[in-house]
């Protein structure tokens, strides 16, 4: 407050303070992180417009881009989880589709506490519901998802969600308008009081008294979210505007403001000839408003009534609110009454810009500990694999899958279930890859290394369909920054995506941070959510993640160099309080898989792959042959130095693969070649699941189990709890 | 040059399979897809219509129940009338039940959820004209994705249909509660059908198997063959 009185020389009226509480806060100005985020990399021959944009855009042919994004709505789900989630599918469209791209696929990841709570399996089943909604209604499929429950996110549930469109070259729009004379133009719904001050509550942790809050939750619209969109990308093609933003976090406010000075000029909104559902609303109320399925256009005045002529015929509203003004202030009127005149400056660059302190942690290289040897036997490598099959962790995900149309606009060649989804982008053969990582546990054990691992996870998932990493966003959720050990995990969990992002040559073009995932003083583990988006040149010579035959060869691929359990499933499961390390990644082997999958895909030589994921060997092996109810395997094993790493360890760079027999030696040869690790394992088999191997001292193992029964396990321990009917 | 034959395709506020259906239909040599707006009460020369999948107006007030009342829906009720083949798939048949083209409703799905999966369907109706090419009990695959799509009516309603032979195609397994597992019925003269299941989504091999092409290509040959014995009879 003494800040913006020592910048205006005055006291602020209500409607100053207002404007100066939302664009301020954390959640617009990202004034804990803005920083640290300089750290990223986001340049590369392919990227066509960087950070700062609605949303990233990357080329994937000549003349043709995708744009893409990921947003966090954890706060507003937590409060309302079905409107939350909805209007956070909502607003990552219209980012979306504010940059001239027609939306394509969304997925997202979600982190909910124990489902042994009932209040979490209602924010699950209606989170749910409500991504499921809005993508369904206005007909962009939900091509995938990932989730996760955690007891230390029961008071502060993770919603994030992912957009992807696809835009020609020279139709990409831009949020940075010319230098010229211009008029907004409101497009979308009606302004309401919902969602006032949204932005500043979700910059601010929760506490037990917060039932206040509902009226900060906005409400969803799909059916006008689309006809906006349609507008929107029709403005957008016939070269009608010149600038677009969509009215997110502090609604109106914001997206002027940010515009404006994006053109380093002013902009004066006249409150008045917004179009309202209340006309009693104050004018800080219509400013920060956060009603949804709202769009705010710069264009040319001699192409305001054509804009006006497509709302009317979109059956949305569309309105002259205001104008571009050479002297860099934003004016607020009612008609003729002034209510607020701030310089832009004071609002954007004078923002508060905060080196929060953090302590003095490095990354943690946690000794090399092993689970004690009595756990290496066979018998509890069955019961493990048991123990993470039965959690909702290690099940199948289809119960959300089913509820999302995850096909609608057929351009979708793998949907949920396999290692990433691919999406068909209609330009030449080529499809485009989406891989999401977002699993926190590494991230607990050593924030640095963790973050390393998320995005060589992706790469790895990518390369099981023989995609190339193109681009990456990321949603950074955190804790409170004003905590120096909340602070000092982002910086570290920034530096280690920023490195290996670099390492492997993807740009960070796009991103959103979420801060004070916090409640009572208990904050969230570090969790950075990421998309890393792939190009696959051929789509035809994409394989699934599953087989249905029995009598297909399997073989592993890829630097067995570091199986430390750190970080894994098992490791969060079994709580170990060893605190085993996270394994390094052997980045040249990594590279070398990559090329070594494209080209055997290339070749057509492969029938699935599988990348080894969440739960490691064994359960990414299961979901392998996840084709089919009554299939399973038969293997046979090296000797293992430790049986616990090779079947639990989540290291990124090892690859499941299923092939004719008569490819075999070829694809040795191959690996040989490339000098890439491979090894022929076993076959596929019907009513047989029967690994053998050897111990470290030589004594022949053997684990036996019923595919039939493992399935169960599987696709029984999300699904069996949430289904409440036959 | 053979002519094209014209297949309407409705387009209302929230219809989101309108483009899937036109590629589907434009993938068929001899048929021509024409974008129906939900105003057009009059467009000439239109030998089938298609009512694609999608939220129509939201799914406000009742799923189908405004757009049922929109102008283009008269035009749609002559041409039923007038024989013309009409499908509707979807929020398509839930249009055409409310418009009472089609008897019957459909409900929410007894899992209260939405779903979004495939489903083995057998067919059982092949003299319509979107399904004269199968064989009766063909086994196919095609995916659903409704949270409305349990076929319900009453008892008396459900005998004259199983008597009239109007259920077109029925679920292998029940996935939504309806009665009887129909997943798609037609009406007693034989030219309005309404399918649950979204032919328009398997029409390339690229993608999974390609069950729904047979659904355009019987369209195809039913106007074909309409075409040749009226000429046979003008001439």
């Amino acid at each position: 407050m003494e800040r913006i009185k020592s910048l205006l020389g005055r006291d602020p009226n209500i409607t100053e303070e207002a404007v100066f509480s939302a664009l301020w806060s954390e959640h617009c100005s990202y004034k804990s992180s803005r920083i640290h985020l300089r750290k990223f990399a986001s340049k590369g021959p392919r990227v066509l417009m960087g950070p700062g944009e609605n949303a990233g855009v990357v080329r994937v042919t000549s003349g043709k881009g995708i744009a893409f994004k990921m947003e966090s709505h954890n706060h507003p789900s937590y409060i309302e989880p079905f409107q939350g989630a909805a209007t956070g599918v909502g607003g990552i469209l219209r980012d979306i589709f504010a940059m001239g791209a027609r939306p394509v696929a969304l997925t997202n990841s979600l982190v909910f506490g124990s489902l042994r709570q009932p209040r979490q399996m209602t924010l699950f089943r209606r989170v749910v519901s409500g991504i499921a909604s809005y993508g369904n209604s206005i007909g962009v499929p939900t091509v995938g998802g990932e989730i996760w429950f955690d007891e230390r996110y029961s008071k502060n549930i993770l919603v994030n969600a992912f957009a992807l469109g696809v835009v020609d070259e020279d139709g990409i729009m831009s949020s940075v308008p010319p230098q010229k004379p211009l008029l907004a133009v409101y497009l979308g719904n009606k302004t309401g009081r919902d969602g006032v001050s949204g932005a500043s509550m979700a910059s601010r942790s929760f506490s037990g008294s917060d039932s206040d809050l509902r009226p900060q939750v906005q409400v969803a619209d799909p059916f006008v979210g689309k006809k906006v969109m349609e507008a929107t990308l029709r403005i957008i093609r016939e070269g009608l505007a010149e600038a677009i933003q969509d009215m997110g976090a502090a609604g109106l406010t914001s997206s002027s403001v940010e515009m404006a000075s994006k053109a380093e000029l002013g902009i004066e909104i006249d409150v008045a000839k917004v179009p309202l559902r209340d006309n009693s609303m104050e004018p800080w109320e219509v400013l920060l408003s956060e009603s949804q399925e709202r769009m705010l256009l710069l264009v040319e005045e001699s192409r305001v009534n054509k804009i006006l002529d497509i709302a009317q015929e979109s059956q949305v509203s569309g309105t002259v609110v205001g104008r571009v003004i050479p002297e860099p202030v934003f004016r607020v009127k009612k008609e003729e009454d002034v209510f607020a005149e701030i310089p832009v400056k004071y609002l954007t660059d004078d923002a508060p810009l905060y080196d929060r302190p953090s302590d003095s942690r490095t990354s943690l290289l946690s000794p090399s500990l092993a689970f004690p040897p009595s756990e290496g036997g066979s018998h509890s490598i069955a019961a493990l694999f048991h123990l993470l099959l039965d959690h909702p962790n290690g099940g199948s995900a289809d119960w959300i899958f089913r509820q999302f149309d995850f096909e609608v606009g057929t351009r979708t060649l793998l949907p949920p279930g396999h290692d990433v989804a691919v999406i068909d982008i209609r330009a030449e053969e080529h499809a485009v890859a989406i891989a999401l990582s977002g699993f926190s546990h590494p991230l607990t054990r050593d924030p640095a290394r963790g973050a390393m691992l998320l995005v060589a996870k992706t790469v790895t998932d990518l390369a099981a369909v023989g995609a190339w990493p193109i681009g990456l966003t990321d949603c950074l959720n955190f804790g409170n920054p004003e905590r120096p050990d909340t602070m000092s995990d982002f910086i570290l969990a920034v530096t280690g995506i920023s490195d290996a992002a670099k390492r492997f040559g993807i740009p960070v073009v796009s991103g959103n941070v979420s801060f004070y995932n916090e409640t009572d003083g208990l904050s969230i583990p570090p969790t950075p959510i990421l998309a890393t988006c792939g190009l696959v040149r051929d789509k035809r010579t994409v394989v699934p993640g599953k087989v249905s035959h029995p009598g297909l060869y399997l073989g592993l691929a890829g630097s067995t160099r570091d199986l430390s359990l750190g970080g894994s499933y098992l490791d969060w499961i079994l709580q170990d309080q060893s605190a085993p390390p996270v394994p390094g990644i052997d980045w040249e082997a990594l590279e070398g898989l990559q090329t070594f999958m494209s080209t055997l895909l290339a070749d057509r030589r492969l029938r699935a792959t599988r990348a080894i994921g969440r739960g490691g060997f064994l359960r990414s092996l299961l979901q392998l042959v996840a084709g089919d109810e009554t299939l399973g395997v038969a293997l046979k094993l090296q000797r293992l130095e430790d049986p616990l790493q090779t079947f639990f360890s989540e290291a990124a760079g090892r690859m499941l693969v299923a092939y004719d027999p008569e490819n075999s030696d070829s694809i040795l040869r191959t690996s040989l070649e490339f000098g890439v690790p491979f090894q022929r394992i076993g076959i596929t088999a019907t009513h047989l699941w029967n690994i053998r191997y050897q111990d470290k001292d030589g004594r022949s193992k053997e684990i036996s189990d019923s595919p039939v029964q493992l399935k169960r396990r599987f696709f029984g321990s999300l699904t069996d709890q949430m289904e409440d009917l036959p | 040059m053979p002519p094209l034959h014209r297949v309407g395709i409705v387009q209302f506020p929230g219809t989101n399979c309108d483009l899937d259906t036109w590629e589907a239909v434009e993938s068929i040599p001899n048929l021509t897809p024409v974008f129906l707006s939900h105003r057009d009460r009059r467009v000439p020369d239109l030998e089938a219509v298609i009512l694609p999948g999608g939220f129509s107006y939201g799914d406000y007030l009742r799923t189908g129940s405004i757009a049922a009342k929109s102008p283009v829906m008269e035009l749609v009720g002559d041409l039923a009338a007038a024989g013309v083949p009409i499908l509707g798939i979807c929020n398509g048949f839930q249009i055409l039940t409310e418009a009472g083209l089609l008897p019957g409703t459909l409900l929410q799905n007894s899992g209260r959820t939405f779903l979004c999966r495939e489903e083995s369907l057998v067919i059982e109706n092949c003299h319509t004209p979107f399904t004269s090419l199968f064989e009766p009990g063909t086994p196919l695959t095609l995916p659903i994705a409704h949270q409305e799509g349990r076929y319900f009516l009453d008892p008396d309603q459900l005998h004259e249909l199983e008597e009239n032979a109007q259920v077109l195609v029925r679920y292998a397994r029940n996935p939504n509660g309806s009665l009887r597992e129909i997943a798609g019925v037609v009406n007693k003269r034989g030219n309005v059908v309404g399918l649950m299941p979204h032919p328009e989504r398997r029409v390339r091999a690229l993608f999974g198997k390609p069950d729904g092409l047979l659904f355009f290509q019987s369209l195809s040959l039913f106007l074909e063959r309409q075409l040749l014995h009226s000429s046979a009879s003008t001439s």
